[in-house]
C-alpha cells in the first residue's frame, strides 16, 4: 500500500493517526514535524475558545516578542542609510528545541525587552533633541525673516520721513526725530506676534484672523524653503514664518489664543535690532551646540540598530516558528491526567515512517527517554487529497486545483495535463517563430531559477515566473505545431521539394496554376500553398478538420479516464451503466465524423467520379432524415445502413445512460431493505470491510457513520439519484454536440493568429526589405525593431495569454467535465517551509 | 427606477458597506468578549473578527481608551473610505452626517473653553468625523455673535446657527440652547435633504430620523426639569419631524413630571414600551464607568442641563438604553431595503454603537465589574 511509487495519477495514500505524545517533549516534537511538514493537524477541541486553550500565554508572550520583532523591523526600514540586516542562512541558528529550549526563549525575550527599552529611550531623547532643534531652526528662521522685513520696513519710513523732512517737518520735533536716526532704531508704534505656523493651515489662519480682529491687522508672511521632518514618521511638513501687526493688548492676545490653538509656534521677538541681532547669535551657537549632541545621540541609536540588524532576521524566523508551534499545540488534547497530549492529524501513509524517525529524533534532543507514540487510526472519514508535485508537475497541477481539488484518490487531470495542455495550446499557437521566443524566455527563466526565486518578481511576473516549465512545453510543442503549419513569423519554410510546380506566366494571363509534380510533402503543409489564392481556403478546411479530430481524441480519452475511478472506488457497475453507453454514445456520431474526415482526406478527389460531399451537410443529414443519403454527395457505398445503424446505437444509449444506474440503486436498496438492515443499523455490513476504499461506496446504499464524529455522510436518497442521473444524462447528450463544436476555437484561434502574424509582417517588414541604400537600412533597422516589438507584446504575449486562456477552458469545462469529480479539500501540512514563503 | 440607476453610481459602494456590515460583531462574539478575563483576552478574542490586529502594534497594557480610540480610527477610515469614493448626491448625504459630530465638536470646545480646559486636550477629544478646519479659533469666541462671526459663519452649520440662534451670552444653559437648537435645525434639514433624494433613502431616512427627533424632545423635556428653562422655550427646541409633532409635541411642552412625558408619548406603540418597563425596572441603571469616549456625545445632551433627581436619573439612563436598543432596531432595518442610501448612515450608527458596547465591556473587564458586563447593547 504505502510503498507504492509516488505518482501523480493518483493523489496519495493517507492515514489518520494519532500521536500520543508526553507534555515535556510536545513542544520539541512539534517543532520536528513542522521541519518535516508532512502532517496536517486536526482541531481536537474546536468548541473552545482561543483564549481559553492550553498554550494561550506561551502565545501571548511570543506575540509580545513578535511585536517587538516588528517594532525593530520598522525602526530599521525607517532609518535613511539603509541598515544592513543579516540574511537568515548567514547567522548563527537559534536552537529552540532541546533541554535548553525554554532558557533560549527566556534569553531571547529578556533581550529583546531590553533591546526594545534602550530603542525606545533613545527614540524618545532623539526626538525631544529634534524637536528642540526644530524649534531654534525655526526661531533662527523668524529672526532672520522678521529681522528682514524690519529693514525693508526702515528703509522705507526713512525715505517717507526724509521727504517729509525736507517739505514741512515742525522744528520743535526735530530733535527727537533726530535722536531716534541717530539711534538708527525705528520705533513702531504698532506691536506683533511672530512665529511659524504649518503651510497647509495659513490660509485658515489667515481668514480666522481677519474676522476674528475684523481686519485690523497688518500680516505679512515668508514661505521657509527647507522642510521640517519628523524624526518619529519621517513625515515632511513644511511652515512659513508670519509676523501681525495689531494694535493693542485684546487683540494681540486673541491673536496668540488663536495661533496657539491652530498650532502655530510663537515666538519672541524683541522690536530692538541690537537685541535681535543677539538673540540670533545665541540661537545659532546654541543650535550648533544641540547639533553636535543631536549627531551623537543618531550615531548611537544608529549602532543599537545594527546590532539588532545582525539577529534580526534570526528572530523573526523563531518568533514565527515558536507562534506556530504552540498555535499547533493548542489544537491537541490533554490527557485525563494531563500528562500527555494526544494529536491527531493526517498524513501520507508512505511517510509514516519518516515521521517515525523524526518522533525518535525529538525524543533524542529533548534528552528524555519517553518517545512519542504513533499509530494509526481506522476511519471512515475523507482524507485530505495530496498530490506529491515538484517544480516540474507543480505549475500543471496548480491549473487543475484552480478548478477543483481532486476527490481523494481520484483520477488526477493534473498528470494528462503536463502533455495535454500544452499541445492545444500549440495547436492555437502554431508559429515556429513565436514558439522560439516564448521558450527562450522560458529557459532563461529556468536557467536564472534560483536567483530569481529568492527576488520578489511583483505579482505579474512571479506568475510567469511560476508557470516556468508550462511556457517551456508550450514553447516547444508550438514549434512542433508551427513545422506542422509551415509557419515561421508568418512566413514558410522550404525543407523539402515542393508538390507543386509552377509554370512560367504566360502573357497577360497573371494568374500561375500550380501542377502536381509527382512529390508528396513529408511534413506539414507544403510551402507551395504559401501565397496561393486558395491558400486560405485550404488552411481553414484542414485546421477545422483537425480541431474536430483532436477535440473528439481528447474527449473520449476524458471518458475513458471514468474507468480507473469507477474500478479504484469499487463502482463495477459505473462502466456499464455510465461509461459504455456514454463511449458509444460518443463515437457513434461524433467518432464516425472522424473517421469520416480521415477517410475523406484518403481519397483524390480529382480522379473520383462523385464531387467531395461536406461532411457537416452529412452529419445533419444523418441525424435529421436517417436513410436518406443523396447518391450526388455519397462518400461511400452503404453509407446510408452504416448511418442509420449508429444513429440507432446512439438512441439506445440515451435511456441506457437514464435508466440503468437509478434502477440497480434501487435493486440494491431493496436487497438491503430486504436483508433487514435499515437507517442505521446499516453499521455492520459485511461489504464495509476495506476501510481505506470507502470514498466510492458512500455513493451506494443508505450506510450509516460508522465513526459518527464530526463529518456527516448524507443519506442517498433514492429521488436524489434519479434526478441526478437525469441530469447527468442531459449535459452530457447536450455536452457532446457543444463540446465538439467547443474544440473549433483550436482552429479559429490559429487562423486568427496566423492572420495577425501575416498582418504584421505586410505592414512593416514587408513595405521595407525591399528598399537599397542607406535610406533602406536605417528604414530597416527601424521598423525591423517596431515588428519585433509588436511581435513580442501582441503575438507572443497577448495572443499567447488569449490562447492560454482557451487551452485552459478546453481542460476545465470540456475535458474535465467527462470524468472529473473534484470534491475533495487540499492537504494542508504543518510546514515552517510556508512560513518563510508567506514572509 | 431607483432599481436601474443607481447602481450606476452607489453600487460599488454600497456593496462595500454592505460588506461593513458583514463584518459587525455578531452575538456569539459578544458572548465571547465577555468571557474575557483580562484585556488581553480582549484583545486576542477581537483579533479574530473583523477588527483584526488592530491593537497588535500596542505595547502592553492597553487601556480602554486606546481600545475605543483605535476602533474609531477604524470606523473613521472607513467612512472616509466611503466618502472619497462617493459622487453627488451620496457624498451629500455622507456630508450631512459629519454635521451631527460638527455640533458635537463645536458644543464640546466652547464648554470646554468655558469652563477653562485646555484647547488642545479639547482638540483631541473631538470627534474626528466633525473636524473642519477653523475649529480650534472656536475657544476665541466669548459671546454667540462672536461665535458666529469668527467661526461658524464658514461653516456647513452656519445656515442653522444664522435663522435659530438669538444673541446671547456663552453659558451653560445657553451653549444647551444652541445645541438643542442647531441639533433641531440640523435634523430638519437632513430629513429635507432626504426628501428631495425621495424614493427608499426618503422613506428609511425619514423613519430613523424621526425617532432620533422624538428622542431628543423626549430627553430634552425630561432632563429640563426643575432646571430654568422656560416651557416656551423649550418647545422651540423640539425638532418638528417626528412622530410625535404636533400633538406630541405640544403634550411635552406642556408637561410637567416624567407621567405627563409618558402620556405625551402613549398614543405611539412603540414608545409605549420604553415606559412601561422603565417604570418598573427604574433603577436598574446607574452610573456607567468613565471613559466611555467620544460615542456619548449625543447621549449626554441634557445631563449638563440640570440636576435630576437620583431615581429619574435612574429611569433615564435606562430609557436611554430602551432609545439606543430602538435605534439599532431601526438602523438594522433599513439594511432590508436595498438602492438607497439609509444603510450608509445605519452602517455608521450601528458601527458607533458597537464600539460603545466594545468599549463598555473592555471598561467592565478592566474595573472588574463582571456583574454588569452583559448590559452592551448588541447590533447584529
Amino acid at each position: 500500500m504505502g510503498d507504492e511509487y509516488p505518482t501523480l495519477f493518483r493523489s496519495e495514500q493517507m492515514s489518520l493517526v494519532q500521536l500520543i505524545v508526553p507534555t515535556e517533549v510536545a513542544h520539541d516534537t512539534i517543532a520536528e514535524l513542522g521541519e518535516l511538514g508532512n502532517v496536517q493537524f486536526k482541531d481536537l477541541n474546536p468548541n473552545v475558545n482561543p483564549f481559553q486553550r492550553s498554550f494561550v500565554g506561551e502565545i501571548r508572550r511570543i506575540d509580545e516578542m513578535a511585536r517587538r520583532v516588528r517594532f525593530f523591523a520598522s525602526q530599521i526600514e525607517k532609518e535613511k542609510e539603509p541598515i544592513p540586516i543579516r540574511p537568515l542562512y548567514d547567522s548563527a541558528p537559534l536552537v529552540t528545541v532541546g533541554p535548553r529550549a525554554a532558557q533560549t526563549i527566556d534569553e531571547l525575550d529578556v533581550k529583546l525587552a531590553e533591546h526594545e527599552a534602550r530603542l525606545t529611550q533613545m527614540n524618545d531623547s532623539y526626538q525631544l533633541l529634534s524637536e528642540r532643534l526644530r524649534e531654534l531652526v525655526e526661531a533662527r528662521h523668524v529672526l532672520r525673516e522678521t529681522a528682514q522685513f524690519f529693514e525693508q520696513a526702515a528703509v522705507r519710513e526713512t525715505e517717507v520721513r526724509n521727504s517729509l523732512d525736507d517739505s514741512s517737518a515742525p522744528l520743535l520735533q526735530h530733535d527727537d526725530r533726530e535722536q531716534q536716526y541717530s539711534t538708527g532704531e525705528l520705533q513702531f508704534d504698532l506691536e506683533f506676534v511672530a512665529g511659524t505656523i504649518d503651510r497647509a493651515r495659513l490660509s485658515t489662519f489667515e481668514r480666522v484672523l481677519w474676522r476674528v480682529l475684523r481686519g485690523n491687522l497688518y500680516m505679512n508672511y515668508i514661505d521657509i524653503q527647507e522642510p521640517f521632518v519628523d524624526p518619529a514618521t519621517g513625515a515632511e511638513t513644511r511652515k512659513n514664518v508670519f509676523i501681525i501687526f495689531a494694535h493693542g493688548d485684546i487683540l494681540l492676545g486673541k491673536i496668540r489664543k488663536v495661533a496657539e490653538s491652530m498650532g502655530a509656534t510663537i515666538y519672541p521677538i524683541d522690536v530692538n535690532a541690537d537685541k535681535r541681532a543677539d538673540s540670533m547669535r545665541e540661537v545659532t551657537s546654541r543650535l550648533e551646540d544641540l547639533q553636535i549632541v543631536l549627531y551623537n545621540t543618531g550615531a548611537n541609536r544608529r549602532a543599537e540598530l545594527m546590532t539588532i540588524g545582525e539577529n534580526l532576521a534570526s528572530w523573526q524566523d523563531v518568533v514565527a516558528k515558536e507562534k506556530l508551534i504552540y498555535e499547533t499545540l493548542n489544537l491537541l488534547n490533554y490527557d485525563v491526567r494531563r500528562k500527555t497530549l494526544i494529536a491527531e492529524g493526517w498524513c501520507p501513509t508512505r511517510d509514516i515512517p519518516q515521521i517515525q524517525l523524526a518522533l525518535r529524533h525529538a525524543t533524542e534532543e529533548s534528552g528524555t527517554n519517553v518517545p512519542p507514540i504513533l499509530h494509526e487510526l481506522q476511519t471512515n472519514r475523507t482524507p485530505p487529497t495530496f498530490h506529491r508535485t515538484n517544480k516540474f508537475t507543480e505549475g500543471f497541477q496548480t491549473i487543475m486545483d484552480a478548478y477543483g481539488v481532486a476527490s481523494y484518490q481520484e483520477v488526477n487531470p493534473g498528470l494528462f495535463a503536463v502533455i495535454t495542455f500544452p499541445f492545444l495550446f500549440a495547436v492555437m499557437f502554431g508559429d515556429i517563430g513565436h514558439g522560439f521566443i516564448i521558450f527562450i524566455a522560458a529557459a532563461i527563466m529556468i536557467l536564472f531559477e534560483r536567483k530569481l526565486a529568492k527576488a520578489d518578481l511583483g505579482e505579474i511576473f512571479g506568475t510567469f515566473f511560476f508557470g516556468r516549465y508550462i511556457i517551456l512545453l508550450m514553447g516547444l510543442f508550438s514549434i512542433y505545431t508551427g513545422f506542422l503549419y509551415n509557419d515561421i513569423f508568418s512566413k514558410s519554410l522550404h525543407l523539402f521539394h515542393s508538390g507543386w510546380s509552377f509554370s512560367e506566366p504566360n502573357g497577360n494571363d497573371t494568374s500561375i496554376v500550380g501542377i502536381p509534380n509527382g512529390h508528396t510533402y513529408p511534413f506539414g503543409i507544403d510551402p507551395a500553398w504559401h501565397g496561393a489564392e486558395n491558400a486560405l481556403l485550404f488552411t481553414n478546411s484542414y485546421k477545422m478538420k483537425m480541431s474536430i479530430v483532436l477535440g473528439v481524441i481528447h474527449m473520449s480519452f476524458a471518458v475513458c479516464l471514468q474507468v480507473p475511478n469507477h474500478i479504484r472506488f469499487k463502482r463495477f457497475s459505473d462502466i456499464y451503466t455510465n461509461f459504455i453507453p456514454q463511449m458509444i454514445f460518443l463515437q457513434s456520431i461524433f467518432g464516425y465524423l472522424v473517421v469520416c474526415i480521415i477517410y475523406k482526406w484518403t481519397i483524390d478527389w480529382s480522379k473520383a467520379s462523385t464531387q467531395p460531399p461536406s461532411l457537416l451537410n452529412m452529419l445533419i443529414g444523418m441525424v435529421l432524415s436517417p436513410g436518406n443519403v443523396d447518391p450526388e454527395s455519397q462518400l461511400y457505398p452503404g453509407q446510408s445502413t452504416v448511418q442509420v445503424i449508429l444513429l440507432l446505437l446512439a438512441g439506445v444509449c440515451v435511456p441506457w445512460l437514464l435508466i440503468t444506474k437509478p434502477y440497480l440503486q434501487y435493486q440494491e436498496m431493496k436487497k438491503i431493505q430486504g436483508q433487514g438492515y435499515i437507517g442505521l443499523g446499516a453499521e455492520d455490513v459485511p461489504r464495509h470491510t476495506d476501510d481505506t476504499t470507502l470514498e466510492g461506496e458512500e455513493e451506494g446504499n443508505g450506510r450509516a457513520i460508522v465513526e459518527a464524529n464530526d463529518e456527516e455522510h448524507e443519506e442517498h436518497d433514492f429521488s436524489e439519484v434519479v434526478v441526478h442521473q437525469v441530469i447527468h444524462t442531459i449535459e452530457f447528450c447536450l455536452g457532446c454536440v457543444s463540446h465538439t463544436a467547443s474544440y473549433l476555437r483550436l482552429w479559429a484561434l490559429s487562423l486568427a493568429h496566423a492572420q495577425l502574424s501575416e498582418v504584421l509582417w505586410d505592414m512593416t517588414l514587408a513595405n521595407v526589405l525591399g528598399m537599397s541604400g542607406l535610406v533602406g537600412i536605417i528604414a530597416l533597422v527601424i521598423v525591423g525593431v517596431m515588428w519585433l516589438v509588436l511581435t513580442i507584446s501582441i503575438l507572443c504575449v497577448m495572443e499567447g495569454l488569449s490562447a492560454f486562456l482557451h487551452a485552459l477552458r478546453l481542460h476545465w469545462v470540456e475535458a474535465n467535465s467527462k470524468h472529473y469529480e473534484a470534491g475533495g479539500y487540499q492537504f494542508v501540512p504543518l510546514s515552517f517551509a510556508r512560513v518563510n514563503e508567506k514572509q | 427606477m431607483e432599481a436601474l440607476l443607481f447602481n450606476v453610481d452607489s453600487g460599488f459602494l454600497e456593496g462595500i458597506v454592505r460588506g461593513y456590515k458583514a463584518g459587525l460583531l455578531t452575538q456569539n462574539q459578544y458572548n465571547n468578549l465577555t468571557q474575557c478575563e483580562t484585556i488581553e483576552d480582549f484583545r486576542t478574542q477581537l483579533s479574530a473578527t473583523d477588527y483584526g490586529n488592530f491593537l497588535a502594534n500596542e505595547p502592553l497594557p492597553i487601556s480602554t481608551s486606546t481600545i475605543s480610540d483605535k476602533a474609531t480610527q477604524v470606523l473613521v477610515d472607513q467612512f472616509n473610505y466611503l466618502r472619497s469614493n462617493a459622487v453627488e448626491p451620496l457624498s451629500k448625504f455622507l456630508e450631512y452626517m459629519t454635521y451631527a459630530y460638527m455640533i458635537d465638536n463645536v458644543i464640546l470646545i466652547i464648554t470646554g473653553t468655558l469652563h477653562g480646559r485646555n484647547t488642545n486636550e479639547l482638540l483631541q477629544r473631538c470627534h474626528p468625523l466633525g473636524v473642519f478646519d477653523t475649529m480650534p479659533a472656536l475657544c476665541v469666541a466669548t459671546n454667540v455673535e462672536e461665535l458666529y462671526h469668527t467661526v461658524l459663519v464658514e461653516t456647513p452649520l452656519a445656515p442653522y446657527f444664522r435663522d435659530s440662534v438669538t444673541a446671547a451670552d456663552l453659558d451653560d444653559l445657553n451653549i444647551e440652547i444652541i445645541r438643542n437648537t442647531l441639533y433641531k435645525a440640523y435634523l430638519e434639514d437632513f430629513d429635507a435633504f432626504c426628501r428631495t433624494l425621495g424614493g427608499p433613502t426618503a422613506e428609511v431616512m425619514h423613519r430613523i430620523l424621526s425617532f432620533e427627533a422624538d428622542r431628543r424632545a423626549i430627553n430634552i423635556t425630561i432632563n429640563s426639569f426643575g432646571t430654568q428653562l422656560s416651557k416656551e422655550q423649550r418647545a422651540k427646541l423640539f425638532p418638528t419631524i417626528g412622530r410625535l409633532f404636533p400633538e406630541g409635541n405640544n403634550a411635552l411642552a406642556r408637561a410637567d413630571d416624567i407621567d405627563q412625558v409618558r402620556q405625551a408619548c402613549e398614543p405611539i406603540a412603540e414608545y409605549r414600551a420604553f415606559f412601561d418597563a422603565s417604570g418598573a425596572g427604574g433603577g436598574a441603571g446607574g452610573a456607567r464607568p468613565n471613559g466611555t469616549g467620544h460615542g456619548g456625545g449625543s447621549e449626554s445632551t441634557a445631563n449638563l442641563l440640570g440636576d435630576l433627581g437620583d431615581d429619574l436619573g435612574g429611569g433615564a439612563a435606562d430609557l436611554e438604553d430602551r432609545f439606543f436598543v430602538h435605534e439599532v432596531h431601526l438602523n438594522k432595518l433599513a439594511f432590508l431595503q436595498q438602492f438607497q442610501y439609509a444603510v450608509f448612515y445605519s452602517y455608521i450608527k450601528l458601527k458607533e454603537q458597537e464600539i460603545r458596547s466594545l468599549t463598555w465591556i473592555a471598561e467592565c473587564i478592566a474595573q472588574n465589574a463582571r456583574d454588569r458586563i452583559h448590559d452592551y447593547i448588541p447590533t447584529f
